[in-house]
């Protein structure tokens, strides 16, 4: 181990936290220099806190240090919001990862932000409970860091995204005072603050118990997969079912592309010869998925499906949605590198964007796979690409931007779920004027009037903040290949 | 009606100045724009965003306070205003925007009435599940500014989780727009979810995007007649455990079942909704576990619940207050508001507890307020006479720094809704 001179800010995180919780040694901070993100940041020291307590002394000490304060969970962020892209003190919550309360009768549980999302869920299971919120790396990524991001996942479609599950919660505001949002009950007394919090992206404070509303398992739950020949069918489905006044619990959509690549490897039941697939799933009464599930097999059967499969065991509903959860990870294995885009457009607009995307992509000399949350409109195209070859990383990132444009130009959003982070803050302008911006910047300064809580992120302007330019990403990309 | 407020020269001067500035014919009689007793020096109903940006700026520039209004069913809802110059009436502001059915997304200006949003989307079988009291006099501003909520919630989204974005007059006169039309979306803050609860003290909302739902094939509404609140709260839990397709459950004191026409039992309430196979089902498994725990079921009028929505109806020397606490609390909360004379109803699912009484005093307020923080909950004051709302926060504990520093950021001057939420705030 390399010898560090130990600084004042050190010393003092030290003297608060105990030297075991404050990493500065820099083979020790190289663990979080990156997320899911193309561009990396070296933190100058990350501290390790496992109390409330500890966390307020961490920014109390980083306010008096003047240095910034980045939160961060496991780090599955795809738009570089835990990266300490101005140094400072990296605040790591995993170890804050206990269940503080599973309260069933009341159907609320209390938790820290570094539990792990699927963990929650394998404790309510039992209890005929859930927590609705599913991202699709709900194996890895924390609670926190889902109220962070407001994350979503596959069931967004009915239960909607994480601040619609947050009851409650315990915050560490800049500067480091404690208080609380919310409570126990749905509706709040006051200004409701908790709206404004989730999906800040921990430009507002450190989040460090989070009660979190749970729902009771549905008497049944169908899992179907409609078979179609062309994309462009499937997009139409997705419009219909909802057309025919079905919302189902979740409706996702894998094509040509994705499901070459997944089938293979996770054996889903996929056809390789299928255009496109959609996972549906209806939950409910008996009698409400009975009939929901005819409307939706009529809506797909009017929009071409080749065929609608019923899953009929556990096990092979399991599989379909195994086969969805792990495309991604499938993808970035059968290619040098990939690039997975998150934008959201009116759910009508589907067919004709998808097209558009396919189209652009081709002309730019890309494979690109779509496995999206069709029934939001939550578009995540991946683009497949070697960085070896000359050029293809700056094509790429031109072709990343060119598809975030068809997205707004469709009346849609730059991200749907992943975040703004750094990557996006130069879009922020293309959906929001000034005045809008300028708004978001006020709430910024009445949380944080020193700026220095996760600079550089969400909102396109900061003190010292290069607009829209990732210094690393193109290197990164070249030599490591890990996906946006 | 009261005689205009006693205003200084001072003010009187700026509100002529003001005056000058208005674009022509947007100025309406004061008369009907009471606040507290108090009327305003001026009344101005807007039609477009850009008047109430516009109006906002010279306000501002004048020092005048501005009270935005919309269906004026929730104005007692917060601390007595400090100053109230001018009346903003947003009911002009009452187009649709647009409307996409197949994308179950509709925006429209905040002026619009609940009542014509439903109709516009009835059109196309669908409706926002929303059924805030009193009633759908509401306008989507009011809905979005109070964050009121009703039966349904517990079973299905409310205004916070329904709004897709917002765009707000500020004081500035800037328009401020969030989220989009999009039914998924983090780009940026979410200022809408700011907005939604805030009364109007930190911009005026000047239209909003919300996800709209699929109407239910058919609804059903079952009344339950229990012995006690107690039996009453254990049974309403039990129905919501079952998961059936229920879309409200509420529990009735007496005095809350006699107002709105039923016998002056304990009950509950129950509406059922979804497709009538499912429906039918659920109302015969809630009758059975009526009859299993000694209560009666019968069926209803669904007028039941306009009723009942029509209990949080604002009126000039009533109390009527709002606490939210644990499901399991529910019940008990009833109970001692019932023994305090209060006409007592709550909604099991959502844990909210609506209390309105003629002769309510401070202390029972104060009470009641005890009991439910004690239950890790709180109790708001949604409507009271002034004097009430002087000696009582109407919120109780809540955040106040950060509610003072957003306001110092959003509304430095105080041009909206002075006091509302604390002294200078």
């Amino acid at each position: 181990m390399s010898t560090t001179e130990i600084s004042p800010l050190v010393r003092d995180l030290r003297a608060a936290l105990g030297s075991d919780r404050v990493l500065h040694a820099p083979e020790d901070l190289l663990t979080y220099e990156y997320d899911a993100s193309i561009d990396r940041a070296v933190p100058d020291v990350v501290v390790l806190p496992t109390t409330t307590e500890q966390v307020a002394d961490a920014v109390r000490i980083a306010t008096e240090h003047g240095v910034p304060v980045v939160p961060r969970g496991s780090g599955t962020g795809f738009a570089g919001g835990a990266l300490a892209v101005q140094g400072g003190v990296l605040v790591a919550l995993t170890g804050m990862n206990q269940i503080r309360e599973i309260d069933a009768e009341n159907r609320t549980a209390t938790v820290e932000p570094g539990l792990i999302n699927l963990q929650l869920q394998e404790a309510l299971a039992p209890l005929g409970l859930e927590y609705a919120p599913d991202p699709s790396s709900q194996r890895i990524c924390t609670i926190g860091g889902n109220v962070g991001t407001n994350s979503g996942g596959p069931h967004t479609l009915a239960y909607g995204s994480t601040v619609n599950h947050i009851l409650g919660m315990e915050v560490v505001l800049p500067g480091g005072r404690v208080t609380r949002f919310g409570g126990r009950q749905l509706d709040a007394a006051g200004i409701d603050l908790r709206g404004v919090f989730v999906g800040s992206e921990g430009t507002l404070g450190i989040v460090t118990a989070i009660t979190v509303r749970l729902v009771r398992k549905h008497e049944v739950i169908r899992t179907m997969l409609a078979i179609f020949d062309t994309i462009d069918d499937a997009s139409e489905a997705v419009s219909e079912v909802i057309r025919r006044r079905v919302v189902p619990m979740a409706m996702e959509m894998l094509d040509h592309e994705t499901i070459r690549v997944v089938e293979p490897r996770v054996h889903a039941g996929y056809p390789l010869d299928a255009g496109a697939v959609l996972l549906i799933e209806i939950e409910g009464t008996a009698e409400t998925v009975t009939h929901d599930t005819a409307v939706v097999v009529a809506a797909c059967e009017a929009q071409l499906a080749r065929e609608v499969r019923v899953a009929e065991k556990k096990s092979e509903r399991e599989a379909l949605w195994e086969g969805r959860k792990s495309a991604i990870g499938a993808l970035g294995s059968t290619s040098p590198a990939i690039y997975l885009l998150d934008g959201v457009v009116p759910r009508t607009r589907l067919p004709d964007v998808l097209r558009q995307i396919l189209d652009r992509s081709a002309a730019a000399g890309f494979r690109c796979a779509n496995m999206f949350h069709a029934g939001d409109g939550n578009l995540h195209p991946t683009v497949l690409f070697d960085p070896s070859e000359e050029g293809a990383t700056e094509r790429v990132l031109e072709l990343g931007g060119e598809i975030m444009q068809l997205c707004v130009e469709a009346g849609g959003s730059i991200t749907g779920e992943h975040g703004v982070g750094v990557e996006k803050r130069s879009y922020m302008s293309w959906i929001f004027s000034e005045s809008d911006l300028e708004a978001m910047g006020r709430v910024r300064i009445a949380f944080d009037p020193t700026g220095l809580f996760n600079p550089c992120k969400v909102l396109p302007t900061g003190h010292g903040c290069a607009q829209g330019h990732f210094p690393q990403l193109e290197k990164h990309l070249e030599t490591s290949g890990v996906y946006v | 009606m009261s005689s205009p407020t006693e205003i200084s020269a001072e003010v009187s001067a700026n509100i002529a100045a003001m005056r000058v500035a208005l674009p022509p014919g947007i100025e309406v009689d004061v008369a009907s724009f009471d606040v507290d007793g108090d009327t305003p020096s001026l009344a101005v109903r807007p039609t477009t965003a850009d008047e109430v940006a516009s109006i906002l700026r010279h306000a501002t520039d004048h020092g005048i306070a501005v009270v935005p209004q919309g269906g004026r069913t929730a104005l007692s809802l917060g601390r007595p205003l400090n100053r109230y110059e001018l009346a903003l009436d947003t009911t002009g502001l009452n187009a649709v925007i647009e409307y996409a059915p197949d994308d179950l997304t509709i925006t429209v200006q905040a002026g619009v009435t609940l009542h014509s949003l439903q109709a516009v989307l009835g059109e196309h079988g669908q409706y926002l599940p929303v059924d805030p009291p009193p009633d759908d006099r509401i306008t989507v501003g009011g809905l979005l500014a109070t964050a009121r909520s009703g039966a349904w919630r517990g079973h299905l989204p409310a205004a916070r989780d329904l709004v897709l974005g917002v765009t707000v007059a500020m004081v500035d006169g800037a328009l401020a727009t969030s989220g989009g039309r999009v039914v998924k979306n983090v780009s940026g803050f979410d200022m809408h979810r700011l907005h939604t609860g805030a009364l109007g003290a930190l911009g005026v909302i000047v239209g909003a995007s919300f996800k709209v739902a699929p109407q239910p094939a058919s609804h059903h509404t079952t009344v339950l007649r229990c012995s006690s609140i107690a039996e009453a709260g254990t049974l309403a839990r039990a129905i919501w455990d079952h998961n059936l397709t229920i879309r409200a459950i509420t529990v009735l004191g007496h005095a809350a079942a006699e107002a709105i026409g039923l016998p002056s039992v304990s009950a509950i309430l129950v509406e059922f909704a979804g497709i009538e196979e499912a429906t039918t089902r659920s109302v015969g498994r809630v009758t059975e576990l009526a009859q299993s725990s000694g209560a009666r079921a019968e069926s209803a009028d669904d007028s039941l619940w306009t009723k009942l929505r029509a209990l949080g109806e604002e009126l000039p020397d009533s109390v009527l207050l709002r606490a939210g606490v644990p499901a399991t609390s529910v019940a008990p909360l009833v109970e001692q508001a019932e023994s305090q004379n209060f006409a007592t109803w709550g909604h099991v699912a959502a844990g909210a507890v609506w209390m309105r009484s003629d002769e309510a005093t401070a202390s029972q307020i104060t009470a009641l307020r005890t009991t439910a923080e004690a239950a890790q909950g709180f109790l708001q004051i949604e409507s009271a006479p002034r004097l009430v709302r002087e000696q009582i926060d109407p919120f109780g504990e809540t955040e106040r720094e950060l509610v003072r520093a957003l306001k110092e950021q959003f509304d430095a001057t105080g041009t909206l809704n002075p006091g509302r939420w604390m002294a200078g705030v």
